[in-house]
């Protein structure tokens, strides 16, 4: 049997991830004078899509875009991000923004580099901007500082593979602790957990590159561990039917297309978007934004493929673009473009759709940011009736802080979480697949999984038959996983419980494609090919009762 | 540099591959009283897409069929196999087909294990058969004997890299000796050469793309033999036209037909107008004649198909097990029965697999010889004639008869010795075993297939796509031959394998743009239709110092 | 498949095997040159090749990865 630590740990505010979320929750409960705890699958320092920067943060700046929150509400709900929000978040969000923003100023990170706020990029011509241009390559470690400044306690590579719920309530969670070849289980006690475990990538393959599962633009360690543990629990899932699809250069899948400062065109040179015929920094070309799937339609219909073509943006917007992809992380993309001689100058790089993600689908929070299991709450990318990206996992983060430690204090005693029966459930399972000396890996596995996802829950079609089917397969697969898998060392069993959790987003995502019987977005079915008006403002939620999938239907706040 | 064996290799014919129609090839030309040497990158046993067996020959019996062959001619050309094929080569094949049947049988292959000559499967209702069911399972052990019997030299590991050919004429080869850790040259005089490599693999992403060796025809057969023929200044045609096989889902395997069941939708409706009831002898062709059947429905929502088994008749399903046992099936057939799959009470779903290219390359004439003078070829890598096994057999002996004929009208070897071609091949394999670090074949090979895939693929092609993809074929190409970094026999073997696999990517680019319709799995999105100008014309393609001549011919 | 560690530049330090995302490296014993054991799962966010004190770090974007481009129309 797995090794498990004999003296649990004990925190009153546990964070579940060191993520942008994970990381503001904890300095924020923090500040609420409680005892906090991140558990971090890497090391807060460059964990998770924020690694090694962003540069692009939605708010709004009442000194700015004026007294009138609304036309800033609407641009929201209008963007890339806002379709699936329940609107109160929207405005608690964007009521909060802007403190959020000054507090990483005063930290050390950036926002306003070039001497006053700068709104460019993501934007429409004619319309208010909202994404806030800020130089975001040191927030991690900034905030890693303040963290520790605040004597939060940062346990690095401890991924939190469960949490442990008694009588409907959080008592804390079960890590495993991977600084050494043999893992060993730790049983923490919690009185309130957050998961900030960012969004849910390797569940379908790599869209160009289906071998390589790494290649991923978000980070290929956030594999929906936080929406499968929350499920495990009891919480509700929402907005699970609709896949998100990024996009950005291809081969090599990165964030920060809104990085770049230029005009989408076909291979003849024809600009295919109606909205600039200039690139500038202000704007960019928002067609990507509006017309997801432009890269994939042109593929689709021979006109393609379609490139982002920089060589007639201005020579100060060339510098202030490069300048914008090292602060979005992009440097190993800039460093490969010299090697290679890619000069934007006067090559066009060919640009395409990314496989599909959960990134603002999962668990569902009120504006307290508490899932519906009391003492579980959570933010950031995993949340699935709120998305902003890192502005997002900021302000949510920092409201979740705020909840865990003020239900923190009302708790007196600590809970015996290690006593409960998941912790035996979990440590059979997990030294099960230490155990078996051979079997499939965590890779197979993975592939497995990813070609039932693509082939019948996936983004070209779906329909009653597909989606059947794909379930009974993804049945089938999760037999062979637990009878099957095998690791050897806590790394690979950490990669398995990965594949595990994917597993079970995947089944979620079945439940609500099967239910929602209409195309929507990209949640696209064949056998109802129509938008269905009496389900425009309806969201499906998942929860797991007794082990059974329960499906509701709820009004869009 | 690599290690050189100094000692050249002198033969009369030498066959490249050891397949079907290699074997064939080295038994007829050896016949004929010279020495021939098959070189083989596996072992004849074994290689191949005939590894484990087959079960299907494709042939004319007058007694079965009649003396009229006109009705057989009609039916080859609407199988699944008869598209692409010179007229003259498919009349000659079927003319010499039963004359290889009645070898197989006399060696040793059942090829009528039920007592009559056996049609069954890949059939219409109503319309003559003329696929004859065999007992192929112990095909390769068979032939391999029968060459040794004949004094063929088997060298089995022995993975031929190029033809070297001179003023249009063959002279020799090199060859990789891969038995041992490290790769050793070995230079190779032949008076003929007869290209028998097998089908090209690998070039697509195979349905599970992180596993490249899942592919139902053999993984390992990758195009060289049109790579190598294109380089000798061979003419290559039909590379436009990829072919998409079918089978289970997704453990990729041959033999669609030899399952005895009707392709149905997941409400139990089946897909096709052909047949309500499986039987033996007609099967379901559906999955020949629709091979998109899979797709489609995937594509409509209204899918998955499943081949259900379960109202076949008892005696049917027995002789079903039978045949997949020999089409090679036992690995599939001991993992269905493992999981408890049985096709009496569970419908398996069936896929369409990745484009591969099988009676696509090499173009040959009457006496399988290539415009390359001395320089043969059989089997699947040839471009205007098809018929799989019996195709490979047929051929491969035709092609053995001429090889031997012009060898012994040849007084002396040609020298061989500071080919400049030859030698720039091997500073290339040099290069590759030199190199401490750098990019393996498996990232190329993936690399490879991506561009393939999303470029010259089965969605579509366009000028504009076929154009960047070609752009982009061509950077690779670049990266690939300047970094690709091998360590050892089996991976440098690897290496050149993808080497060959991208050197058959530019020539599938290349014809794809000029012939500007769609026909067949050639989809032109710019040109959505079929050009009645373009019916019965093939496009060749060769090399000749550096410079790409392409040309369009009638069909034959 | 990244990363490359220069033996020569790098002082052993282990920051770049601590802070991956992606737990690509493995510290054999303290005070070596971490070794790249898990090359495929290398998200090449470059964390490592930023945080290197020495510089002792590049990255090779696999030829999967490859990044497509062409000449601009004039």
């Amino acid at each position: 049997m797995i090794q498990i630590n004999k003296t649990p740990m004990e925190t009153d505010v546990l964070v579940v991830g060191g993520g942008i979320a994970g990381l503001m929750a904890a300095i924020s409960a923090a500040e609420q004078g409680v005892d906090v705890t991140v558990a971090e699958k890497a090391n807060t320092k460059r964990s998770g899509s924020g690694a090694t920067g962003n540069d692009h943060f939605l708010c709004y700046i009442p000194k700015i875009h004026g007294k009138n929150m609304d036309p800033i509400i609407k641009e929201v709900r209008n963007s890339l991000i806002g379709g699936y929000h329940d609107s109160p978040h929207t405005v608690k969000f964007l009521e909060q923004s802007f403190e959020r923003v000054k507090s990483w100023n005063t930290w050390g990170i950036a926002m306003r580099p070039m001497g006053d706020w700068e709104f460019m990029g993501h934007a429409f011509p004619g319309r208010p901007r909202i994404w806030l241009k800020y130089a975001g390559h040191n927030q991690k470690p900034v905030l890693t500082k303040q963290a520790k400044k605040r004597r939060v306690r940062i346990v690095n590579h401890l991924p939190i593979t469960d949490v442990i719920v008694r009588d409907g309530e959080i008592v804390g969670a079960i890590g495993l602790s991977i600084k050494n070849s043999e893992p060993v289980l730790q049983i923490i006690r919690a009185k309130s957990v957050i998961v900030t475990t960012g969004s849910a990538s390797r569940l379908y393959p790599p869209a160009g590159s289906p071998g390589c599962l790494f290649n991923t633009a978000f980070c290929p360690s956030c594999t929906g561990a936080g929406q499968a543990m929350a499920y495990r629990a009891g919480a509700k899932l929402v907005n699970m039917e609709f896949p998100n699809r990024h996009a950005g250069p291809k081969f090599l899948a990165r964030c920060g297309k809104s990085s770049w400062i230029g005009i989408f065109k076909d291979p003849r040179g024809k600009t295919i978007g109606p909205f600039v015929t200039q690139p500038t920094r202000e704007l960019g070309d928002i067609t990507s934004d509006v017309w997801n799937s432009v890269f994939t339609d042109l593929l689709k219909s021979g006109r393609g493929p379609t490139y982002i073509d920089c060589t007639r943006t201005a020579k100060e917007d060339i510098d202030y673009m490069i300048w914008s992809l090292e602060h979005e992380g992009n440097t190993a993309m800039l460093d490969y473009m010299d090697k290679e001689g890619i000069d934007v100058r006067k090559h066009m790089v060919e640009f395409m759709q990314y496989e599909p993600h959960l990134i603002g689908r999962g668990i569902e929070i009120d504006l307290n940011a508490e899932s519906n299991v009391k003492g579980l709450f959570a933010a950031g990318d995993l949340t699935g009736n709120f998305r902003a990206d890192i502005a997002g996992a900021a302000t949510f983060g920092w409201i979740a802080g705020e909840s865990a430690a003020i239900r923190a204090k009302k708790i007196k005693k600590f809970q015996k979480a290690e006593n409960s029966a998941l912790v035996k459930t979990r440590r059979r399972i997990y030294s099960a697949i230490i155990a078996r000396e051979s079997g499939a890996t965590w890779q197979e596995a993975n592939m497995a999984l990813q070609q039932i996802m693509r082939d019948y829950a996936g983004v070209e079609v779906r329909s009653e038959t597909l989606l059947g089917a794909g379930l009974k397969y993804l049945n089938d697969l999760k037999q062979h996983i637990l009878e099957k898998l095998t690791a050897d060392n806590a790394h690979s069993l950490m990669r398995c419980l990965e594949v595990l959790d994917l597993l079970e987003n995947g089944e979620a995502i079945f439940h609500t494609a099967l239910e929602r019987k209409e195309t929507r977005a990209m949640h696209i079915r064949s056998d109802f090919p129509f938008t269905n008006p009496l389900l425009a403002e309806k969201y499906l939620t998942i929860r797991k009762e007794k082990n059974r999938p329960i499906v509701e239907w709820r009004d869009k706040q | 540099m690599i290690a050189t064996d100094k000692n050249a290799i002198k033969t009369d014919v030498l066959v490249i591959g050891g397949g079907i129609a290699g074997l064939m090839a080295g038994i007829h030309a050896a016949r004929q009283g010279v020495g021939v040497l098959v070189a083989e990158k596996a072992n004849t046993k074994r290689s191949g897409c005939g590894a484990t067996g087959n079960d299907h020959f494709m042939c004319y019996i007058p007694q079965v069929h009649g003396k009229n062959m006109e009705p057989i001619i009609a039916e080859y050309y609407k199988s699944q196999v008869g598209g692409f094929s010179d007229h003259a080569l498919a009349s000659i094949f079927l003319r010499q087909s039963f004359g290889r049947v009645q070898d197989w049988q006399r060696w040793g292959i059942s090829m009528r294990p039920k007592g009559k000559w056996d049609f069954s499967g890949h059939a219409f209702p109503g319309r003559p058969r003329i696929w004859l069911k065999y007992a192929g399972h112990n095909q390769k052990a068979v032939l391999t004997r029968q060459a040794k019997k004949q004094k063929v030299n088997i060298a089995n590991h022995l993975s031929i890299t190029d033809i070297i050919a001179r003023n249009g004429k063959v002279s020799g080869a090199i060859a990789l000796e891969t038995a041992g850790e490290q790769p050793v040259l070995r230079s190779i005089h032949a008076k003929s050469v007869v290209i028998a490599t097998g089908c090209g693999s690998r070039l697509y992403p195979s349905p599970t793309p992180g596993w490249m060796f899942n592919t139902a025809n053999c993984p390992v057969c990758t195009g060289s033999g049109q790579a190598m023929a294109y380089r000798a200044g061979a003419k290559l045609v039909n590379m436009e036209f990829p072919n998409r096989h079918a089978g289970p889902k997704y453990f990729a395997r041959c033999g669609k037909a030899t399952w005895i069941g009707l392709y149905k939708d997941p409400h139990g409706k089946p897909v096709g107008p052909f047949v309500s009831k499986a039987t033996r002898a007609l099967g379901d062709i559906t999955g020949d004649i629709w091979s998109d059947v899979f797709t489609e429905k995937f594509k409509s929502g209204d899918g998955p198909v499943y081949i259900d088994c379960s109202s076949t008749s008892k005696a049917d399903l027995s002789y079903m097990m039978w045949g997949l046992v020999q089409e090679g099936n036992t690995g599939m057939l001991d993992y269905m029965a493992a999981e408890g799959i049985d096709v009496r009470k569970h419908a398996v779903e069936f896929m369409q697999y990745e484009p591969f290219l099988v009676g696509r390359g090499i173009e040959i004439d009457q006496h399988a010889e290539t415009n390359i003078k001395g320089l043969f070829a059989a089997g699947d890598p040839v471009g205007n004639f098809r018929a799989d096994c019996a195709g490979a057999a047929t051929f491969g002996w035709i092609a053995g008869q001429n090889a031997a004929a012009r060898a012994k009208r040849m007084a002396a070897f040609q020298d061989i010795s500071d080919d400049p071609h030859a030698r720039k091949r091997i500073r290339l394999y040099s290069g590759i075993m030199q190199r401490k670090t750098g990019p393996d074949w498996k990232e190329a090979n993936q690399a490879l297939q991506q561009i393939m895939n999303d470029y010259a693929g089965p969605r579509g092609r366009s000028e504009t796509l076929l154009q960047a993809g070609l752009t982009y074929l061509k950077n690779l190409k670049k990266k690939t031959t300047e970094t690709l970094a091998a360590g050892n026999a089996h991976t440098l073997m690897r290496s050149i394998e993808t080497l060959d696999l991208i050197e058959c990517g530019e020539v599938i680019f290349l014809s794809a743009r000029e012939r500007k319709e769609t026909r067949a799995k050639h989809v032109r999105l710019d040109y959505p239709f079929t050009n009645p100008l373009l019916t019965d014309k093939f496009l060749t393609i060769r090399k000749q110092n550096g410079r790409v001549h392409m040309h369009w011919r009638d069909r034959l | 498949m990244p990363p490359i560690i220069n033996a020569e530049k790098c002082n052993a330090c282990g920051v770049c095997a601590d802070i991956c995302p992606t737990d690509v490296f493995h510290v054999k014993k303290k005070k070596t040159t971490p070794a790249i054991r898990y090359p495929e799962e290398c998200w090449h966010c470059n964390a490592c090749v930023l945080d290197c004190k020495q510089e002792a770090l590049s990255l090779r974007i696999p030829l999967p990865l490859m990044m497509l481009y062409v000449e601009a129309k004039k």
